[in-house]
């Protein structure tokens, strides 16, 4: 059974199973749209949709499954790495220094020199050119040979460990941010003070600002927030797309913005049909009865829509939170008597359909809308950001390593003949072996010279 | 001479670039080659001077919509290659991958793309613009360049199974070594621009850094294909037919993260 475990998670063959079965499943995730309402998928998929939700197929990145070939992928990645470490350990910090030569001749670069000298005065040699191309060597003598083992890049063997672990940190920092980390959003209004949940300090809007380009197209929007903890005012920042504010672990983004529409000020200028003279301008508000000046008449907007429609079922409603079709339901009344009501439009003066109790006596017009800004900030804690920095770094590293810190080792065993010096030597190298074997052939070239 | 004359200028270099690269392919001969990798660089540093002249006028980075980022990708596919010709001696992959260069110069050409350069929506005005798009679409060139050379491969290898010598000496175990520099070079900066910094990014203005949005998903996909091909190679020892497919994969969904999301699956990066 422990066989079998251990067999399955230090198989190659399964860390690649589970690469194709994690491809595929990304793949249908980003079919099947994610995370909408049952009634959607009821009538995109029909029958089949129920189906979808059962097996988690509509929330496919959370789902318990795709969660778990996510771990038993980590699992396998941690115990291949930890297999394949320790011979890895053993080759960079106790190499063995083969004596016998054969060891040498086995390799694919290679080569044979014999020298005129004794071998210690050929090993001083081997030393002074391994040492010119900067390569780090040991030294090992018995029953009168003498073996080097020069290396240089030797973290080289260790990218892919690096790499591995990169991800295992990254995976860790995600497993925290879906564990612990804390969204929200505040809207605010200006000069509105919001408690930022779960943090124990609130956030004030002291001034929201849309800056647009010449074209009229928006540039920035800029939020200025007061951090208040305490009752007291603790710090003052601009938040921008793109530059958030962090305090105390919780980051703010500015994400959206908009006007408050349930709430406008509305200029509502008063006409008479009879009087071409008679004009008098009003300032309103949705829900407060205001009496006319000079007249028995108090006005009231019942309601306002900025983007007016008639929706599928013939009932008023707006299209957009734009002013582009801006509209007022307004009511007139002579002691509590209905004058006039009906819906205005500010783009269609004359269109107005009034109930009249007599016939053309007032005329309103609405001029002017205006509605406080609002910004929306998105509230984050995500105490799992810095891990996936820090794997992010390590990653790289490792990818650095292993593609282009390639280690290379030359091995050498001298023999002593009637005072006379042999050389096996021959070398390996983890990539691009046709450099190697230039830089190899230049230094066995280089000690054939050396006199 | 403003941007989109140099730009249209760069371009029918790449048309007679390619056009030589092809003759090189049926007469075999050097020169006609040589002439082909000459003409492409010119083409390329007046492409550059576009892109500059393209950045100072609109005061931002070169790839803020469909046009300069495809204007971009050719840049970047021409500048891999040349790199790859220059290190490799390898001047045949040169017919195909400047059609390509062609097509996708065509393509931002076309009246389709808009092409004038609209001030920048406040969710792209951040320097990540610049790191993020650059270094992603740098490490795709070179996952095309593999993608090229890895159909090649197929072809190579099929005639050297039926024992014909390759003509101009690039064996099919050749284009397979090629594809895999390719590769080793696309990888780790996909990895950086496409994953790294969009995380670095996506965090600075979303709010988080993963949020499984459709063309997250495909770049994490493209990078799962090439880790495939990478683990594949170095610990089980595939080489040739099999790596040439996974390659050939990694680079089709690698374009399907930078085009087929835009316009088939909607999510957060609907810029461009």
């Amino acid at each position: 059974m422990y066989r079998a475990l251990k067999n399955f998670f230090t198989s190659i063959k399964v860390a690649i199973v589970l690469l194709i079965i994690l491809i595929a499943a990304s793949i249908l995730g980003t079919l099947i749209p994610q995370g909408r309402s049952a009634q959607e998928y009821l009538v995109r998929y029909g029958q089949i949709g129920g189906l979808f939700q059962k097996l988690q197929f509509t929330r496919l990145y959370q789902s318990v499954w795709y969660i778990a070939i996510l771990a038993l992928f980590s699992l396998n990645i941690i115990i291949c790495t930890l297999v394949r470490l320790s011979p890895k350990l053993h080759r960079a910090f106790r190499p063995k220094c083969d004596l016998d030569p054969t060891s040498v001749q086995v390799l694919k670069v290679k080569d044979r020199i014999k020298m005129a000298q004794q071998p210690a005065w050929a090993a001083q040699a081997i030393k002074a050119e391994l040492g010119r191309h900067h390569y780090r060597v040991r030294e090992h003598t018995a029953e009168k040979k003498h073996c080097f083992l020069a290396r240089k890049r030797i973290l080289g063997i260790f990218g892919s460990d690096v790499v591995h672990l990169g991800l295992l940190i990254i995976l860790a920092g995600g497993i925290i941010s879906g564990l612990t980390g804390v969204r929200g959003s505040l809207t605010l209004s200006e000069n509105q003070t919001l408690p930022v949940p779960e943090a124990g300090f609130s956030v004030r809007l002291d001034k929201f600002i849309t800056d647009l380009y010449p074209d009229g197209s928006v540039k920035d929007w800029k939020s200025e927030l007061t951090i208040i903890e305490g009752n007291k005012p603790v710090l003052q920042k601009s938040v921008e797309v793109n530059h958030p504010l962090s305090y105390k672990g919780f980051v703010f983004y500015q994400s959206g913005y908009g006007s408050d529409w349930e709430n406008p000020e509305l200029q509502v200028w008063l006409k008479k049909k009879n009087d071409p003279g008679y004009l008098k301008t009003i300032w309103l508000r949705v829900g407060q009865p205001t009496a006319v000046e000079g007249e028995d008449l108090v006005l009231t907007a019942t309601r306002f829509l900025p983007d007016f429609v008639l929706d599928e079922k013939n009932q008023p409603s707006t299209r957009s939170l734009e002013l582009n079709n801006p509209a007022v339901l307004i009511q007139g009344e002579r002691y509590g008597a209905e004058v006039f009501s009906g819906w205005i439009f500010a783009k269609f003066p004359d269109f107005a359909q009034m109930h009249q109790a007599q016939e053309g006596e007032f005329k309103p017009e609405l001029k002017d809308a205006k509605a406080q800004p609002y910004s929306v900030l998105q509230t984050a804690k995500d105490p799992g950001v810095s891990l996936i920095w820090v794997g992010c770094a390590v990653l790289m590293l490792g990818l650095f390593l292993a593609f282009y810190w390639p280690t290379r080792e030359i091995r050498l065993v001298l023999e002593e003949s009637q005072g006379k010096t042999e050389i096996s030597a021959g070398g390996i190298s983890a990539k691009s072996r046709e450099v190697f074997q230039s830089e190899f052939d230049g230094i066995m070239s280089a000690l054939r010279k050396t006199k | 001479m403003t941007e989109s004359t140099i730009f249209t200028i760069a371009f029918i270099l790449y048309i007679g670039s390619a056009f030589f690269y092809l003759a090189y392919l049926y007469s075999k001969r050097e020169n006609l080659a040589k002439t082909g990798s000459a003409i492409a660089l010119f083409g390329l540093l007046l492409h550059t001077l576009a892109l500059i002249l393209r950045t100072v006028e609109s005061g931002h980075a070169p790839f803020t919509n469909m046009y300069e980022s495809l204007s971009f990708l050719a840049w970047a596919t021409v500048f891999a290659y040349l790199v790859i010709e220059w290190k490799y001696k390898v001047r045949k992959p040169g017919a195909y991958l400047l059609l390509i260069v062609v097509a996708l110069m065509a393509l931002a050409s076309s009246p389709l793309m808009p092409k004038n350069a609209t001030p920048l929506v406040p969710a792209l005005q951040s320097y990540w613009l610049w790191l993020h798009v650059s270094v992603t679409l740098l490490g795709e060139a070179f996952f095309a360049i593999a993608f090229i050379t890895s159909l090649m491969y197929l072809r190579a290898e099929a005639r050297e199974k039926k024992g014909q010598a390759p003509k101009t000496g690039l064996t099919a175990e050749r284009l397979d070594s090629i594809s895999y520099r390719a590769i080793s070079v696309g990888f780790p900066l996909f990895t950086l621009g496409g994953l790294v910094f969009g995380m670095v990014w996506a965090y600075k203005a979303w709010g988080t850094y993963w949020s499984w949005d459709p063309k997250e998903v495909w770049s994490l996909i493209t990078w799962f294909a090439f880790a495939l091909y990478l683990h594949t190679r170095i610990v089980m020892g595939w080489k040739g037919r099999r790596s040439a497919a996974i390659a050939i994969f990694g680079f089709l969904a690698a374009l399907f993260t930078y085009f087929g999301v835009n316009y088939l699956l909607a999510g957060l990066h609907s810029y461009a």
